[in-house]
């Protein structure tokens, strides 16, 4: 497959400067013209200003509390079959339920209301860096659920 | 249809069955794209996190009963998002006396030596100014990284109407910014 400036203008002018955003079946052709021509070369250059334009605009990042929200709307939104039995307990424990409920402490923190969303941040990345493991299927299990 | 490849697909059954870890999982591969997808549609920061909140939910809710082949999952979740933007900016518009101008602004920018927090902050000025259907179109491609065939499918429209949307949006921001591209940006080279 060949491909002219014409066209290669064209996709520059659409896609931009890097072929991986293009469409997949001319990259190839347009790999080669950009050998052959160096007035390819300069299409590309001239999009590249646009592209790095573009990719100075901020990128948001999500906050702590907005992962918390959501990960309290998924608690609230009748996932699987564990959840049903268990609630709120088996997602706000997670994987670090088991280790913290030996120090005693990992149940008052799971009931109580008064856990502020910082702190709960905290518990969803901390959990985060356990190995994963479901507590709710082992919790289930060992009350006959 | 044919069915589709969906790097998601296993995730999206343990979320379905009540894993937690993989709901964590599915917050963090899933969240960042759709909050970046709301704030550049809408251009505010609080109402795209409604939006991706929104959209996070109705995936939670989606997932025990998505049916694999039909779509990818990332496809459908920025429908679902695309659709809640296009919802606010409609209700913007019922509530604004004065339309949002279909031509973004082309005159020069006042100052050219702008740092690079400023730099960042007139490209999103002027892609909010953008008619909605082209920064749609470059905010999937460009921002989203979506293939030009899964975008067009997203958009309802063919491959060559979406090319003629990023050509003219991305004409038009060339025009808007062409005070601060050269000394705005470092132009990379061998991409």
């Amino acid at each position: 497959m060949t491909m002219d400036l014409e066209r290669f203008e064209h996709l520059a002018g659409a896609y931009g400067a890097d072929l991986r955003r293009w469409p997949e079946a001319e990259r190839e052709a347009a790999r080669l013209l950009l050998a052959a021509d160096p007035r390819a070369g300069l299409v590309l250059g001239e999009a590249d200003v646009l592209d790095a334009l573009l990719d100075a605009a901020p990128r948001p990042a999500p906050s702590h509390v907005l992962r918390e929200r959501i990960i309290a709307d998924a608690a609230g939104a009748r996932l699987g079959r564990t959840r049903r039995l268990w609630g709120p307990i088996a997602w706000a424990s997670g994987a670090g339920w088991a280790a913290a409920a030996c120090a005693g402490v990992a149940f008052g923190m799971v009931l109580t209301s008064q856990m502020t969303a910082e702190i709960r941040a905290d518990t969803v990345l901390y959990q985060a860096s356990l190995t994963a493991t479901d507590d709710a299927e082992i919790l289930a299990a060992g009350l006959g659920g | 249809m044919a069915k589709t490849a969906d790097p998601d697909e296993d995730l999206v059954k343990r979320v379905g069955a009540g894993d937690p870890a993989a709901v964590q999982a599915m917050v963090a591969r899933k969240l960042p794209r759709m909050l970046s997808l709301a704030q550049r549609m809408l251009g505010d920061a609080a109402e795209a996190e409604d939006v991706a909140q929104e959209a996070m939910l109705r995936a939670w809710k989606q997932a025990p009963r998505w049916t694999p082949g039909q779509a990818r999952f990332d496809t459908w979740l920025h429908r679902v998002a695309l659709n809640l933007c296009y919802d606010r900016l409609r209700r913007r518009r019922e509530i604004a006396t004065d339309v949002m101008p279909d031509q973004i602004d082309d005159g020069p920018t006042p100052d050219r030596g702008l740092l690079a927090a400023e730099t960042g902050a007139q490209v999103e000025a002027a892609l909010s100014r953008l008619p909605p259907r082209q920064r749609e179109a470059i905010v999937l491609c460009h921002y989203q990284e979506l293939g030009n065939i899964e975008a067009a499918a997203l958009m309802e429209i063919s491959v060559e109407a979406l090319e003629s949307l990023l050509s003219r949006g991305r004409r038009a921001l060339r025009t808007a910014l062409a005070d601060i591209a050269p000394q705005g940006v470092v132009k990379v080279a061998g991409r």
